[in-house]
């Protein structure tokens, strides 16, 4: 039986257990960004809210996708994870407002999804695989073992990425 | 649920106070479009953490519809109202005045259903702070979400930091025709909304 391991809102959980699952669920704007080096094997999942901490890096959180991606990134080379072998997925960012009017001033989602991108640039690292955008929300397993990630939406089935 | 529900403070329960008078506004307006009485009987109103509203839904991943109204003009903000899916279900069918149970999954008609019952409820409480503040406020087009608990929050996280803080809960029986639902739902004002009626010295608290 394989291990669950929830991921909240503004949270990062890491696991060295090749059998252990980390799931975030039902993100709608939030990014959910997987980092793993199965040769450890090594996985950590983020589950940030926000594109950019206002307050910079003066108080680090992992609300804030820039923040959580760095705290993650160095978490994982910490515990010997190789930056050139990591596998990186990226899932969410979905605009939830598709209502005539609300597009414009809500789009959360695209700039999460933006800043992911941008830092990830920042931190020299490449995405390995993605799904982001859309207009329905997403619950995002990661596996430990292989750095696999699936995804499951209303009404579909779970699917690989 | 009882852990997370605790007593209401002094602006709970003027936001309690309008919340029933803009539910019961509501089916007033909709006994008027649907031309049969319909009513709601007995709020009770508690206040939730926000962040205890998943477990409470049974999961973030749990289907749940939420009904999104912008306030804009001179203050701006908005209300966001969640109910459990199946609940929604049953509110539709009281709503078109087809026997609760036929409704299986929400079509267009259904989504306008609910928009208006949200609107109708969401309008009420806009109008009160528009009448105790004197601003000029007009609440957007409702949006209807159908999905994942977590993805319906997002709207709300995506631009008010209430993770921590609580809501209301609404716990209303809505009747009509002899036929009856029990509902639960929950009423989100971000903080410009609620920092309104407290600022501008509003003569209920």
């Amino acid at each position: 039986m394989k291990d669950s391991i929830p991921v909240g809102l503004g949270e990062i959980k890491i696991s060295q257990d090749p059998e252990d699952i980390l799931v975030a669920y039902g993100l709608g704007s939030c990014v959910a960004i997987g980092m793993a080096d199965p040769q450890i094997p090594i996985a950590g999942l983020l589950h940030a809210v926000l594109p950019y901490n206002p307050n910079g890096n003066v108080s680090s959180s992992p609300k804030y996708v820039n923040n959580g991606l760095e705290l993650l990134f160095k978490e994982l080379i910490s515990r010997n994870a190789h930056p050139a072998r990591l596998i990186i997925r990226v899932a969410g960012g979905a605009n939830m407002l598709n209502a005539p009017g609300f597009t414009q001033s809500f789009n959360i989602g695209s700039r999460n999804v933006e800043a992911t991108y941008e830092t990830l640039q920042r931190l020299k690292l490449k995405v390995t695989s993605q799904e982001v955008g859309g207009t329905i929300g997403r619950t995002v397993r990661f596996y430990v073992r292989d750095g696999k990630m699936t995804i499951r939406t209303l009404g579909n089935q779970e699917r690989e990425i | 649920m009882d852990e997370s529900q605790t007593q209401p403070s002094k602006l709970q329960s003027v936001l309690s106070s309008l919340t029933t008078e803009g539910i019961h506004n509501a089916a007033r307006a909709m006994t008027q479009m649907v031309g049969e009485t319909f009513s709601v009987t007995d709020p009770n109103i508690s206040s939730v953490k926000f962040r205890d509203i998943p477990e409470i839904l049974g999961g973030p991943e749990n289907v749940a519809v939420g009904i999104y109204l912008r306030i804009e003009g001179n203050i701006t903000g908005h209300i966001m109202l969640i109910v459990p899916y199946n609940k929604a279900l049953e509110l539709a069918d009281l709503i078109m005045g087809t026997p609760i149970g036929t409704t299986q999954s929400l079509g267009q008609m259904e989504r306008s259903a609910l928009a208006e019952l949200g609107n109708l409820t969401g309008s009420f409480f806009l109008n009160a702070i528009a009448e105790s503040t004197g601003a000029h406020i007009r609440p957007s087009p409702p949006a209807v979400i159908v999905d994942m608990v977590g993805a319906i929050m997002d709207i709300i996280l995506a631009t008010s930091d209430i993770f921590s803080e609580e809501v209301l809960l609404i716990q209303a029986k809505f009747v009509r025709n002899g036929k009856e639902t029990q509902a639960d739902f929950w009423i989100i004002p971000d903080h410009t909304t609620v920092d309104t009626l407290t600022e501008k010295g509003n003569p209920r608290l």
